[in-house]
């Protein structure tokens, strides 16, 4: 039986094969150039500020490479400074572990020029220092290329971003209001029993 | 009855078939019911009731409990509602790992010196005032979320809400009054228990709240917030609710005793002095340490640490967190309930053994954990040490009502602020340090749990013995009234302010165990029923 066996062999080669190919960051080619244009010299505000970001193909790349290219995702990503000390933003090379960029910016079909889009931060974008970066996926859904805004030690280019504070006047005041009324209803008990407690005597 | 009540051979128990067996009710000859007294439930000559009825609301005895228990409850609910939202509120405020570690060593460590304080309260101002007065002024605290912006201010506000966990004191200072020492461990520890759930039911509570608020059209930096003000209203609500509802005593409210002369207003210094001069005192303190405190340390850690080291989703970590502290449902009413029937065959010495037993086991299991490599035995080995550390913190306070009658309160206190301070100190040693990982710190916190449970086998008391020796020969020093009686002075005697401790000693027999038939009755006191 033959036939059988040489698919199976060959499902298991491509599903280990799947598993490997672009799993890796250290494995993934930078064939993406990327820039990110935002108002300059100044903490970009989550909500209100807004980022564009162009990219494409590499041209300096042998044309073909970007064969397998079907989808595009491009991300907001932590810089080391906004890393340190938040075990919960490390950089692994492993990319299903991996939890250097947690924001999605837009997924769109891959084209090899003329894509942008213009972001405006979201409201639940922490406060920190940022770059952009663009992952390729084939039909599988496998990473297999990138493209970022920064070098390859993610030391230039930054911009940072400042998060709302979350707080609004209104659940000040309601706060206050309701501390209020569990102050002065305790006294008001308290008050009370006293009273009754020295008119029975 | 021709026979003595009490002698060998006269306890008609169990004869007819129809008598109660267990810890749920009282049905011995010693523990003499006191017919006088209108209550719902039987009561003593204390009126403390003699018999638990869980599913009834009757006044005094069980709205007390359950009173008591939700109060409790929802202070935990407080406490903890932030750290399962931990994920959302670390983007907001842009905090750091040390931030994180250092709020949860301050969510315990403020009630380190409100439950000392709340010992002293208990026993000065009576446990309905205390506890109403701590959640009614700990309601602004929680409110104050939706104005903290940074670091210190998260830390700080997490500081003061953690001050609510006192209720812990006014909670079983109250179960104390109320209800009789025989079944005092099972009820103390089915409060208790029922309370402490509420930090496994936040890590459910807080995230459904959030999404839903979420849903309803608000940011999460802002949902989060808008989420504190459920508890913070919880708090409102039982503050009412305990004034209202509630009373200190069987007889009526502490004020009103005390004004009709029916209970002795005492001094502070002498309550502090018999406290901190009775060794037990400070072997409980440790032991609760390392039973407790390493409850409420796992209430902080032990998501992150399912959620770091097998990779689950944060949602399933924090179901796993909450199955941790919902066992506290069964878990610490068992360890109670453990503890008085050990002391109903083998009085004290059983409560001593049935401690250190469940104290031992959960440490082991708290050293397997950290050594496991799998899911499944991780979750299994949980779950042991949960049941072996909550029922352990049942158990000590199936015993800790014996160790004086004056000072309860305070050693309450200090038992329940010890708990916090072994959490707070533990926390700093093995996880917030860089140098262990969660999983080192795990095994060396079980390893020290089962070192500190050793001093238990110290613990003696002239009347009942300890774990390895036996209670004194001697007829008036191996009485139950002469340990009680020995914490008032002469004069306090003259004005028979020792009375209450009299009528408690009475009821304490029991804790002979099967050898209640042959005491000895001491010669200055003529038994009732003669």
């Amino acid at each position: 039986m033959e036939v059988p066996s040489f698919l199976v062999v060959s499902l298991l080669f491509s599903c280990f094969v799947a598993t490997t190919r672009g799993s890796y960051f250290s494995q993934l080619k930078n064939t993406l150039t990327v820039t990110a244009t935002h108002p300059q010299g100044q903490v970009l505000k989550a909500g209100d500020d807004q980022i564009t970001v162009t990219w494409g193909f590499n041209q300096s790349y042998p044309s073909g490479t970007d064969s397998d290219y079907k989808t595009v995702k491009v991300k907001l990503c932590y810089a080391p400074v906004s890393q340190k000390d938040r075990k919960w933003r490390k950089t692994e090379d492993h990319l299903k572990k991996d939890r250097t960029c947690q924001h999605k910016i837009v997924a769109r079909p891959y084209a090899a020029s003329n894509n942008t889009v213009t972001y405006t931060i979201k409201k639940d974008v922490p406060t920190g220092v940022y770059f952009v970066r663009v992952y390729a996926f084939d039909a599988q859904d496998v990473e297999v290329a990138y493209g970022q805004t920064t070098d390859a030690h993610k030391t230039t280019n930054l911009f940072e971003i400042q998060a709302i504070t979350g707080r609004h006047k209104s659940l000040d005041i309601a706060s206050v209001c309701f501390s209020a009324f569990s102050v002065v209803s305790l006294a008001g008990f308290f008050y009370m029993e006293k009273r009754k407690g020295k008119a029975s005597k | 009855m021709p026979t003595i009540e009490g002698s060998p051979g006269s306890s008609m128990h169990g004869v007819t078939g129809k008598e109660a067996v267990m810890a749920f009710s009282v049905a011995s000859p010693v523990v003499h019911t006191d017919r006088t007294a209108k209550f719902d439930l039987p009561v003593d000559s204390e009126h403390k009731a003699t018999v638990f009825k869980l599913f009834s609301f009757a006044n005094p005895h069980m709205r007390t409990f359950h009173l008591s228990w939700i109060s409790f409850f929802t202070t935990f609910v407080s406490t903890f509602a932030a750290a399962p939202l931990v994920p959302i509120i670390r983007d907001n405020l842009d905090l750091t790992k040390a931030d994180i570690g250092n709020a949860g060593v301050a969510s315990v460590s403020g009630s380190i010196f409100s439950r000392l304080t709340m010992g002293v309260v208990c026993d000065m101002l009576g446990p309905r005032y205390g506890c109403a007065f701590l959640i009614m002024l700990s309601a602004p605290t929680v409110f104050c979320m939706s104005f903290v912006s940074d670091a210190s201010g998260y830390i700080a506000v997490r500081f003061m809400i953690g001050f609510s966990l006192a209720t812990f004191v006014s909670c079983q200072y109250w179960m104390s009054t109320m209800f009789n020492s025989k079944i005092i461990g099972l009820v103390n520890g089915t409060a208790a228990g029922w309370g402490n759930m509420g930090g496994g039911a936040t890590q459910l509570l807080m995230p459904v709240l959030f999404e839903i608020i979420k849903k309803a059209g608000a940011t999460p930096f802002t949902a989060w917030r808008i989420a504190f003000f459920i508890p913070g209203w919880f708090n409102v609500i039982m503050g009412i609710l305990v004034l209202t509802l509630g009373q200190d005593l069987p007889d009526g409210n502490l004020g009103a005793l005390q004004k009709k002369g029916d209970v002795a207003k005492d001094k502070f210094g002498k309550v502090l002095w018999y406290a901190v001069t009775n060794y037990r005192t400070w072997i409980f303190v440790l032991l609760y340490g390392y039973s407790m405190g390493v409850e409420l340390t796992i209430d902080n850690v032990i998501a992150e640490y399912f959620y770091d080291r097998f990779d689950l989703k944060l949602h399933l970590a924090g179901i796993i967190a909450a199955c941790f502290g919902m066992a506290n449902l069964l878990a610490r009413p068992f360890g109670g309930f453990t503890s008085d029937y050990m002391a109903t065959r083998f009085g004290m010495r059983g409560r001593l053994w049935n401690l250190w037993l469940l104290q031992t086991a959960g440490g082991l299991c708290c050293l397997c954990l950290g050594l496991v490599n799998s899911l499944p035995l991780a979750i299994t080995f949980m779950m042991l040490f949960s049941i072996g550390a909550q029922a352990a913190c049942g158990a000590t306070f199936g015993i800790i009502p014996f160790i004086s009658r004056r000072s309860l309160g305070i050693i309450s206190g200090m038992t329940g602020a010890g708990g916090n301070f072994g959490s707070g100190l533990t926390q700093l040693i093995f996880f917030a340090n860089a140098s262990f990982s969660t999983e080192k710190g795990l095994t060396y916190m079980g390893i020290m749990i089962m070192l500190v449970t050793i001093p238990v086998s110290f613990v003696h008391f002239p009347q009942w013995g300890s774990m390895f020796f036996p209670p004194s020969q001697d007829i008036v020093k191996g009485s139950e009234e002469h340990y009680y009686e020995s914490e008032w002075t002469e004069d306090e005697k003259q004005k028979g302010m020792h009375q209450a401790s009299l009528k408690f000693a009475e009821n304490s027999r029991s804790e002979r165990g099967r050898r209640v038939a042959s005491a000895p009755t001491p010669p200055e006191n003529t038994p009732n029923h003669v």
